[in-house]
């Protein structure tokens, strides 16, 4: 009873003194300029090179050359480009030239039954990308087109394509990246906050203050990763709240905050390893910065990473291999943060 | 002179001793084994083909038939995964299934059924995708060439008013100016050749259309789908198809300098290293009074703090040059990360003399990290977009990477902004390098007013009226410390049209003037409570009329100046664009009219600016009343010029 009251005490003075500097709030601040202007961002180069997001921009195209006729029927497939016949390239290029068309393609037939097309573009403008994306999905439905004309010499023909639907990239970025980012963000700040809690008793000398008091070195380190892991899934909750007040609903938020919480005792015991370890702050920073890297590097670029698996859980594909991870995350989670934590109790912050 | 370089290059030799002290060997290794670690892991794992970026990987569930060839497509794109079509149950267990009316071996047409939710459109997105990737490689296997790439495509790129590349062609009509803009067309398709070369191990995609158009457009479809993983923007082909090159439709990517991006962005990666290396050293003299006895010797503030920086201004010089020699670099993107790296030292000077903590400092270095990274990356996307990227010197970079010649007005006017923003905040944190402020547990605010207050002269303390010579004087110290703000004003107002653009225009207009209002009339306030708080101002109406009437001056003369800047620098870049449109339209006015229409805006402040300083003088409460009541008038004004320009 009295150990509890001990841990309970300790996590109660790491919390306080979050509270009192006010840095949990700078944190949350963080966070939300992160995921404000990443989607800022993602939604100005989505605009950029998804002309449908745009509202329908229409690229004029000025067409020349002995294969114009195709190319039209190509536009008549595709919505956001439409052919114009001019009677030689040089024509087209003059309407290019003052401003009648977005750009000019010159299609031609060869000998030995290859088209060239001749595309020009106008140079570096926002528009430029836009053109040009569209004048691509001209040219593939073009080649499409032709394809299926000389399906008699190919041994396998182009499997039919279903239909355009309409949808913005952006959702499945919110998913796949904003969610796991928002989601993560509080494990490195937890850890990053042992870090500095540990180094920062020992630098000042407060640690020795705090042995003499009647708590175990076992407790002292249980109170800390208390507090730091206690904190980090109101955090994340509060991303998926707020994605939900937008219109984005999560699917399976206790599995994720289980899963995330997983993390954040991992990246703890990493934290405090590492604080056992460094012989002064900077050097622990700079370790756990490492650590963390690497540990996130490595565990994203996985089959079945931290990161897809909270893609998965939030978008409603979880199966039976998601719950599995879950469950094998806690596990290590479990695992090591008991082997940190013996190791400390034994050998102490000596250094 | 020479004596103070010595005094400075000695505390620079004792701030290196000390810090490569604190990252000793034992760490050093500990780093590296950890770093190996992940290697091997890695290359494990490359080996054992479980490693890929895909973040999307498996978020949606296709009920396809295992016999249909779709199944193939569904099973090399990353983001499907294939449900059996018999278990498929629409919005339940899958978010798309797939009938394909194969008759006899040959699939004549699809169809497909989504569940009616976004889920299921984007769904549907990918799958077309994935069939169209699938055709790509379906394509890339056959024998006969022709039949399976018909078409080739050469793209170029050409200004509107030049002249065609082979020089011919064109009637006189159109290009008035076409002799000098034939230059300009020529250096720009050199720098599409130059970007293509540099590009050239993630796409030689020139030449023979097949394989390489195969890998082009797996590329393309994995990336629309994902929407930009990360930093897969779409098309991140990368430049692999440049201006004058040769391939299938299916590789045509967009002009985007992906690489050379990419390129800049390595530059700013160690500078977060760095400044915690930097923060912590600062702190380090803070904590346990360890800085006293540095005080204490006849070193000057400016000796000890220029002493302290300079070592790691040599490490990020020193790795900015590396990189660059690295990447291909050359001296112009030395000269633009220098003034980054300063803004980063200076801001996480800044932070780690106002920190309490090394908590505290944590969070100050992942800000200023945060928000630097952003401001100076952001505008570099819109490099060959519009000239008002050069705000961040990394357009700088971005331009050198890719061999495009830069004028010395950009430069400065990309450079400029930042090294004097670099400057005024070493010069705020050095106003409380001190005894006093140093080793005390101060709140940030306070510690903020503080580094304020000690710029300002005292104002009607004395008997001595304000009119005189010396009332004057120190009146101008509160005019030029408004003035300073205005980089930081400019920046974070920047920041709020960046954060409140996804916002509906209804309410992100409304928003953002009154932000705006605030934020100038937060600058143009703060220092005056900081001077009535810290008793260099006398609590006294005249004094705060005074000084908020030399606060509004300032603010008025440094905008007016920046305006005048900003419009030499943006003439000279928007070459013949009506970028004064505005201005050309009050041509008509009567003089008085212009004067009006000049000076309103000084009214505006100085009347805005006296009500928050009446308040400053009071309390803080009065303050925050004032301030809010000042920041409703500047709105006010703002939204009203707004309705008479519209």
């Amino acid at each position: 009873m009295r150990s509890r009251g001990g841990r309970l005490t300790i996590a109660g003075r790491e919390l306080s003194g979050l509270r009192a500097e006010k840095t949990i709030l700078l944190a949350i601040g963080i966070q939300l300029f992160i995921a404000a202007f990443s989607s800022f961002l993602v939604v100005g180069l989505v605009s950029m090179y998804d002309p449908g997001s745009l509202g329908g921009a229409e690229v004029e195209v000025a067409g020349a050359g002995d294969a114009v006729t195709d190319l039209e029927r190509a536009a008549s497939e595709v919505d956001g480009a439409s052919v114009t016949r001019y009677e030689d390239a040089a024509a087209a290029r003059l309407a290019f030239d003052r401003n009648a068309a977005d750009a000019v393609v010159v299609a031609n037939r060869h000998d030995d039954g290859r088209i060239s097309a001749t595309v020009t573009a106008p140079d570096a403008t926002v528009e430029t990308t836009v053109i040009v994306v569209q004048l691509r999905d001209l040219l593939r439905t073009y080649e499409r087109q032709e394809r299926a004309d000389r399906s008699a010499s190919l041994s396998e023909s182009p499997l039919p394509l279903p239909e355009r639907t309409g949808t913005s990239p952006y959702f499945t970025f919110t998913y796949t990246v904003l969610i796991p980012v928002l989601v993560f963000l509080p494990v490195f700040i937890s850890g990053s906050l042992v870090v500095d809690s540990i180094t920062e008793e020992i630098d000042e000398g407060t640690f020795e203050l705090l042995r003499v008091a009647p708590v175990t070195l076992g407790e002292i380190v249980d109170g800390k990763a208390l507090a730091a892991v206690a904190i980090a899934p109101g955090q994340a909750l509060l991303w998926l709240l707020l994605l939900r007040a937008n219109g984005t609903p999560v699917a399976n938020v206790p599995s994720i905050l289980v899963l995330m919480t997983a993390l954040t005792a991992l990246v703890v015991a990493l934290a405090l390893a590492i604080s056992a370890l460094a012989p002064d702050r900077r050097a622990a920073q700079f370790l756990y910065s490492i650590g963390v890297l690497v540990l996130f590097g490595g565990a994203t670029a996985m089959a079945g990473g931290p990161a897809n698996a909270v893609a998965r859980l939030a978008i409603d594909s979880a199966d039976a291999t998601t719950t599995a991870l879950v469950v094998a995350y806690v596990g290590i989670a479990a695992v090591a943060y008991a082997g940190v934590r013996t190791l400390v109790a034994e050998n102490g912050f000596e250094k | 002179m020479i004596d103070r370089l010595r005094r400075i290059l000695r505390v620079a030799r004792w701030e290196t001793a000390r810090a490569s002290g604190g990252v000793d060997r034992r760490t050093a290794l500990a780093a590296l084994a950890l770093l190996l670690v992940a290697g091997g892991v890695l290359g494990g794992g490359l080996a054992a083909g479980v490693v890929g970026l895909d973040v999307d990987r498996d978020v949606y569930r296709v009920g396809v038939d295992a016999d249909s060839p779709y199944a193939d497509a569904v099973e090399e794109a990353p983001a499907l995964t294939a449900v059996p079509l018999g278990s498929a149950s629409l919005g339940d267990t899958a978010d798309l299934v797939v009938f394909d009316g194969s008759r006899g071996g040959t699939v004549e047409t699809v169809a497909v059924r989504a569940s009616d939710t976004r889920k299921g459109e984007a769904a549907a997105a990918e799958f077309r995708e994935a069939v169209e990737a699938h055709n790509e490689r379906l394509m890339a296997a056959e024998e006969n060439r022709t039949a399976a790439f018909p078409i080739t495509v050469t793209l170029q790129y050409v200004g509107r008013t030049s002249g065609l590349d082979e020089g011919s062609t064109l009637g006189g009509s159109g290009d008035a100016g076409g002799d000098d803009s034939g230059g300009t067309g020529g250096s720009d398709d050199g720098s599409g050749g130059d970007g293509d070369g540099s590009d050239g191990s993630d796409g030689d995609s020139g030449g023979s259309g097949g394989t390489d158009g195969d890998a082009a457009g797996e590329g393309g479809a994995g990336d629309g789908g994902a929407g930009g993983g990360g930093f897969a923007v779409p098309s991140v082909g990368g430049a692999a198809f440049g201006a004058d090159t040769v391939g299938s439709p299916g590789s045509i990517s967009p002009p985007f300098p992906f690489v050379s991006l990419l390129l800049a962005f390595v530059f700013l990666v160690p500078m977060n290293f760095l400044i915690q290396a930097y923060g912590s050293s600062v702190l380090d003299e803070r904590t346990n009074r360890r800085g006293e006895p540095l005080l204490v010797t006849p070193l000057s503030p400016v000796d000890i703090v220029a002493g302290k920086t300079l070592p790691y201004v040599a490490v990020a010089a020193l790795v900015t040059t590396l990189i660059a020699v690295a990447v291909g670099g050359g001296a112009l993107s030395v000269v633009a990360v220098l003034p980054v790296a300063l803004t980063f030292l200076a801001a996480t000077f800044v932070g780690a003399m106002f920190a309490r903590s090394f908590k505290e400092l944590t969070f100050v270095t992942v800000g200023v990290s945060v928000l630097l990274t952003t401001y100076a990356f952001v505008p570099a996307i819109f490099t060959n977009v519009t000239p008002v990227a050069l705000v961040s010197p990394l357009t700088l970079v971005v331009f050198d990477l890719q061999g495009e010649a830069v004028g010395l007005g950009e430069v400065l006017f990309s450079i400029g902004p930042m090294t004097v923003g670099a400057a005024l905040l070493f010069g705020l944190g050095l106003g409380v390098y001190r005894e006093e402020d140093m080793f005390t547990q101060k709140p940030v605010g306070r510690k903020f007013l503080d580094a304020l207050a000690v710029r300002l002269r005292s104002v009607g303390a004395g008997t001595g009226t304000l009119r005189s010579r010396s009332g004057l004087r120190a009146l101008a110290p509160v005019a030029f410390l408004t003035a300073c703000t205005i980089p930081f004003v400019f920046v974070a107002e920047l920041l709020a049209v960046a954060l409140l653009f996804a916002l509906p225009v209804t309410v992100s207009i409304p928003v953002l003037l009154v932000t705006i209002a605030f934020i100038e009339e937060l600058a143009k306030s703060v220092h005056l409570y900081a001077g009535f708080e810290r008793g260099a101002f006398a609590r006294a109406d005249r004094v705060a009329v005074a000084v908020g009437a030399a606060s509004a001056v300032g603010f008025f003369l440094a905008e007016k100046a920046t305006a005048v800047v900003q419009a030499v620098g943006l003439t000279e870049l928007y070459v013949g664009r009506a970028a004064f449109g505005s201005v050309a339209g009050m041509e008509g006015l009567p003089p008085i009219a212009l004067a009006g229409l000049f000076f309103a805006p000084l009214l505006l402040h100085g009347f805005a600016t006296t009500v928050a300083a009446v308040g400053a003088s009071r309390s803080r409460t009065y303050y925050v009343a004032t301030l809010a009541l000042a920041t409703l008038i500047h709105a006010a004004y703002n939204f009203g010029v707004m309705r008479v320009y519209a």
